[in-house]
């Protein structure tokens, strides 16, 4: 899926670099807990589905999307064994100044919800996170797909 | 010339006047505009521009010297001028790209660029000699002090096609700008021509301020039929004109669309469209094109508060953005509205992100212990990746002998992403032995209890790979980007 003649970026990498970073932050995973891991199937889902989404924001771009940024923050927060940012950037969206506050889109209030950091978009600027969001979404789905059918006893 | 033959000029202005009503079309306008409007108020490069373009105006070749101001006093000399004018008119049917930029006092700064910008190549059918633009330059010195400062202090514009620019710009199209050319006040005048002219270019979006909106409750009568043909030329130039500083290519159709509405408006009487037009140019006023920003022009019968023109701005920038989503998400071609566009784009990614989660269950479940083998794991979606991306080729029992050249660039991308250049003996012997040694060598480094796990791989060990343990540098496996 490249960007195509759109004034508005959203390149999204190949399937291998998701793959890519998926794998290394499973194993990296692996690393964090004791090895008699706690087997709670809840907890696992949880931290796999984390994973997912870090990765996720990683291969998308790292901290150079708004969401991603905002993502990455957010697990850092929660968790500071699991995810490690680079360099700590003050904030993840620059503060309420921006200019959504005058423009009021009750509309898009749900999907602010949705996509991370969208609280602090403007309407337009959450309309391009939310397809590069969407696109990085559908290819991480394929990605686990694969590692599930591939890791599935045949 | 000089500053008397100017005054006499402005005595016969009954003449010119006359002169122009019968011409009814811009040329006649712009000579007798030519003359004065060059002031202090305007940007020096205007005038250089304008000054060169009145040169070539007063003289024809067949008018030599007496055009200057003298043909026009009392009486002038029809058949001068009117060859003077044929001349004049064929210039302007080839087309000059609107200058109407002429800026009122307000934008002066930028003028100059934008107008050589705007040149289109059919300007230069314009008799274009040297002498003729001598003869500009003398005559901007004629009018006043004002044209010969600019004239030293600004290369002069020497192509004709900046000139007619001027005449283009200048043409006031009504009895109106003929007056206030015959008054002293050139500044004023050319004010008013290029109000007046401002509504009929599209293009560029600075000059409008609130020039047009004057000019034309000045003399709308007469200059309907001026302003109409105006504006048809101008429309055409402002198709082929290729400065468009506008940013959004909305702009483009909106400003010709706008360029023909007011035409149209202009023949066709209508109250509210004098009011919006004038209403136009003033919600202009604030764009400022070497600021970067986006200039956007009011659209026919639309609120032209600035908060409006933003508010649509952005309401446009949405529904692109909606409908770049609308092709993002599977099945909603058919789907028209906003409001249910969103709800399905949010009903997506929320398909998507439960997506994630059930998967994630299903990893969790399958691989119960978690120990997810880097290498192994590679080589089998790498494979599956292979799989799903070209059509299911059967793969070979040992498939990770058979790499397929995505898989095998993936491997060195890992391989490299980790710290590690891909040795070339790597190549098609790229098998689990080998990334078994690489695993140990990542524990070694790395405590990263990574189970060699080859359960469901089929990778059998190569002798190989113990020729690459030896090459391989601790091993710097990165987990943050």
């Amino acid at each position: 899926m490249g960007s195509g003649n759109n004034p508005i970026y959203t390149g999204v990498p190949e399937k291998d670099v998701f793959a890519l970073h998926f794998l290394q932050t499973l194993s990296n995973l692996r690393t964090q807990i004791p090895f008699s891991s706690p087997d709670k199937t809840k907890d696992r889902v949880k931290k796999i589905k984390k994973a997912a989404y870090v990765s996720m924001a990683r291969a998308a771009g790292g901290t150079n999307r708004l969401w991603s940024r905002s993502l990455l923050h957010q697990a850092a927060k929660r968790n500071n064994k699991n995810v490690r940012l680079s360099r700590r950037r003050k904030r993840v969206t620059w503060p309420r100044r921006n200019r959504r506050d005058p423009v009021e889109e009750p509309a898009a209030e749900r999907l602010r919800n949705l996509v991370p950091g969208g609280g602090a978009m403007e309407t337009s600027k959450l309309m391009e996170e939310t397809a590069h969001y969407i696109k990085c979404l559908s290819m991480q789905v394929k990605v686990m797909q694969c590692l599930v059918d591939g890791l599935s006893p045949k | 010339m000089d500053v008397s033959e100017k005054d006499e000029l402005r005595n016969g202005n009954d003449t010119t006047v006359n002169y122009v009503e019968s011409a009814n079309n811009p040329p006649p306008d712009w000579r007798v505009s030519g003359s004065n409007p060059v002031s202090d108020s305007y940007p020096t490069e205007n005038l250089i521009s304008s000054s060169q373009m009145m040169e070539t105006l007063w003289y024809d070749p067949a008018n030599v010297q007496a055009v200057g101001y003298g043909g026009f006093n009392g009486g002038g000399n029809p058949s001068s001028s009117s060859s003077f004018r044929a001349n004049i008119d064929r210039s302007l049917e080839t087309g000059w790209s609107l200058p109407n930029l002429l800026p009122p006092k307000g934008g002066n700064g930028m003028f100059l660029p934008n107008a050589s910008s705007f040149l289109p190549p059919s300007m230069a059918q314009f008799p274009a000699d040297s002498g003729f633009i001598e003869r500009a330059a003398r005559f901007s010195l004629v009018s006043g002090g004002s044209f010969s400062d600019m004239m030293n202090q600004q290369q002069p514009l020497g192509n004709p096609e900046s000139v007619g620019l001027f005449l283009q710009g200048q043409c006031p199209s009504s009895e109106v700008n003929v007056v206030g050319v015959a008054h002293n006040d050139a500044s004023a005048a050319m004010k008013e021509t290029n109000k007046q002219n401002v509504p009929g270019s599209g293009n560029v979006s600075e000059d409008t301020q609130s020039s047009g909106g004057n000019g034309q409750k000045g003399g709308e009568t007469s200059s309907k039929g001026f302003d109409s043909k105006k504006r048809k030329r101008n429309k055409q130039n402002a198709e082929a004109d290729q400065s468009n500083r506008s940013q959004q290519s909305e702009e483009e159709p909106d400003n010709n669309g706008g360029g023909d509405k007011k035409r149209n408006d202009e023949q066709s009487p209508n109250s509210q469209g004098n009011k919006t037009n004038s209403g136009k140019q003033q919600g202009k006023q604030a764009s400022d094109p070497k600021d970067g920003y986006i200039h956007v022009r009011a659209r026919r019968g639309q609120a032209t508060n600035s908060h409006s023109l933003a508010e649509r701005v952005r309401r446009e920038k949405i529904s692109e953005r909606m409908k770049f989503l609308q092709d993002l998400v599977p099945g909603c071609n058919k789907v028209t509205g906003k409001a249910v566009m969103l709800d399905e784009i949010i009903n997506y990614v929320q398909s998507l992100q439960r997506q994630v989660e059930f998967l994630s269950m299903k990893l969790a479940t399958v691989n119960p212990q978690m120990d997810f083998n880097l290498e192994g794991l590679l080589a089998k979606d790498a494979l599956q990746l292979r799989a799903g991306t070209s059509s299911a080729t059967p793969f070979p029992p040992n498939m990770p002998m058979v790499y397929p050249p995505l898989p095998h660039g993936f491997m060195q991308q890992t391989l490299s992403c980790m710290g590690r250049t891909v040795s070339s003996p790597l190549s098609p012997p790229i098998n689990g032995g080998y990334k078994r040694q690489e695993a140990n060598g990542w524990e070694g480094d790395l405590q990263n209890v990574i189970q060699i796990n080859y359960g469901a791989g089929d990778v059998p060990p190569d002798s190989q790979a113990a020729a690459t343990d030896a090459s391989l540098p601790s091993s710097n496996m990165k987990v943050e980007p």
